[in-house]
């Protein structure tokens, strides 16, 4: 049966505090995993772990967070996000809203766009695929 | 050799790694039968590994098991990465965890640089280096979820020191020790700790080789003689122990002070 976005909130958030060891009401929709959340590289993994054992799902590395973007000359230039990198960007993280960053695509924002709505939004598209299936 | 009669509760009676779940690549002779027995004595659950000696692999089972101690033993190439992965996903069906990995498992394939083939350079850097990169990868997805783990590798005293004829062997320690640091400074956040054991001269079969130089090594060696593969298991189960939460990225030598480069 297909979860609501509540609860695939609830269960993001139990993932998230296991994670992260944050405690439930510092996680929201608009909380940003690395600004709010305190999130570092590996954790990124544990988060993505954690999801595929609540949720019952195979996340291929690289879907929901992107990987090795930034070692790319072609994707980075003078620590903006080049327009290739944008394209290529939205073409990896279709569940994500780039809106905001793409006014101002600094390296050092990108990490803005991981939050807490964005997994939920990603595994409610997951999930709904999975059960419609 | 331990004897079973040793087979004893270390330190104060108390049992370091009661209720532990720990691997071990290569523990059929040797340091990793010293080991096996140790974390068997410590309380752990062994699953040990084993490539040709399945039958000493066997005997230490049965021999241990009569003494209420839960070990199992599995067949395993440490180059190949499904074959690793069968160990890993064994115990956890049987076990349900992994707390302790002790990446022990290596070969040695001596000769003079001059003379050693592309084959024995490949074979001791795959064996040595890619079954730790193998069985540490396997394991640290479980040890990551968990929030807690411990990871030993087994480093050399040669790797900081060289040794003649052992260009590949000391190679292979010295990138351990390089990937000891490494992965401990990527997993100390999720409490997973990684550290290697860097022996110098050990009494074990291995070094049966070399024993017409034994009275010529045991004088460069500041406490006079090779260890007992026991205290180098001692020195591990340490690191394995809750005792050693705050110890991560080291590669820390037991040598007798042979490092010291000292004459006696």
């Amino acid at each position: 049966m297909e979860k609501t976005k509540d609860q695939i909130f609830q269960g993001v958030r139990e993932c998230l505090v296991n994670a992260l060891g944050v405690s439930e009401n510092q996680v929201s929709l608009d909380s940003s995993l690395v600004k709010d959340l305190g999130a570092e590289s590996i954790d990124f993994l544990d988060v993505v772990f954690r999801l595929e054992k609540t949720f019952g799902i195979k996340i291929p590395r690289g879907d929901l967070f992107p990987e090795n973007l930034l070692t790319n000359p072609a994707f980075v230039k003078d620590g903006k996000i080049t327009p290739a990198g944008l394209t290529e960007l939205k073409r990896k993280l279709s569940h994500v809203d780039f809106t905001q960053f793409e006014e101002n695509p600094l390296v050092s924002r990108l990490s803005d766009i991981f939050t807490v709505k964005m997994i939920v939004d990603y595994l409610f598209e997951k999930t709904s695929v999975k059960a419609k299936a | 050799m331990q004897s079973v009669a040793d087979l004893k509760v270390s330190t104060n009676g108390r049992k370091r790694l009661d209720g532990k779940v720990a691997i071990i690549s290569g523990g059929s002779r040797g340091i990793g039968d010293a080991i096996v027995r140790k974390f068997a004595a410590e309380g752990a659950t062994v699953v040990f590994t084993y490539n040709k000696n399945k039958e000493s692999a066997e005997k230490t089972v049965k021999e241990l098991r009569g003494l209420n101690a839960q070990v199992e033993c599995l067949p395993c190439s440490i180059q190949d990465s499904k074959s690793v992965q069968d160990v890993i996903d064994k115990t956890i069906e049987k076990f349900g965890r992994v707390d302790i990995l002790v990446n022990n498992a290596g070969i040695i394939r001596d000769g003079l640089f001059l003379t050693m083939d592309e084959s024995a350079w490949k074979d001791v850097i795959d064996t040595n280096v890619g079954g730790t990169f193998l069985f540490s990868k396997a394991v640290c997805e479980h040890m990551v979820f968990q929030k807690k783990g411990r990871i030993i590798n087994m480093s050399s005293v040669v790797s900081k020191i060289g040794s003649v004829g052992q260009a590949n062997y000391v190679a292979s320690k010295g990138a351990i020790n390089a990937f000891t640091k490494a992965l401990a400074a990527e997993l100390a956040s999720k409490g997973v700790t990684v550290n290697a054991v860097a022996p110098g001269l050990v009494a074990t079969e291995m070094i049966e080789n070399v024993k017409g130089l034994a009275g010529d090594l045991t004088k460069r060696i500041p406490c006079g003689r090779f260890a007992d593969p026991e205290e180098v298991a001692s020195l591990i189960a340490f690191l394995a122990s809750d005792d050693a939460g705050y110890i991560t990225g080291q590669v820390i030598l037991i040598d007798g002070g042979l490092s010291l480069q000292s004459r006696r």
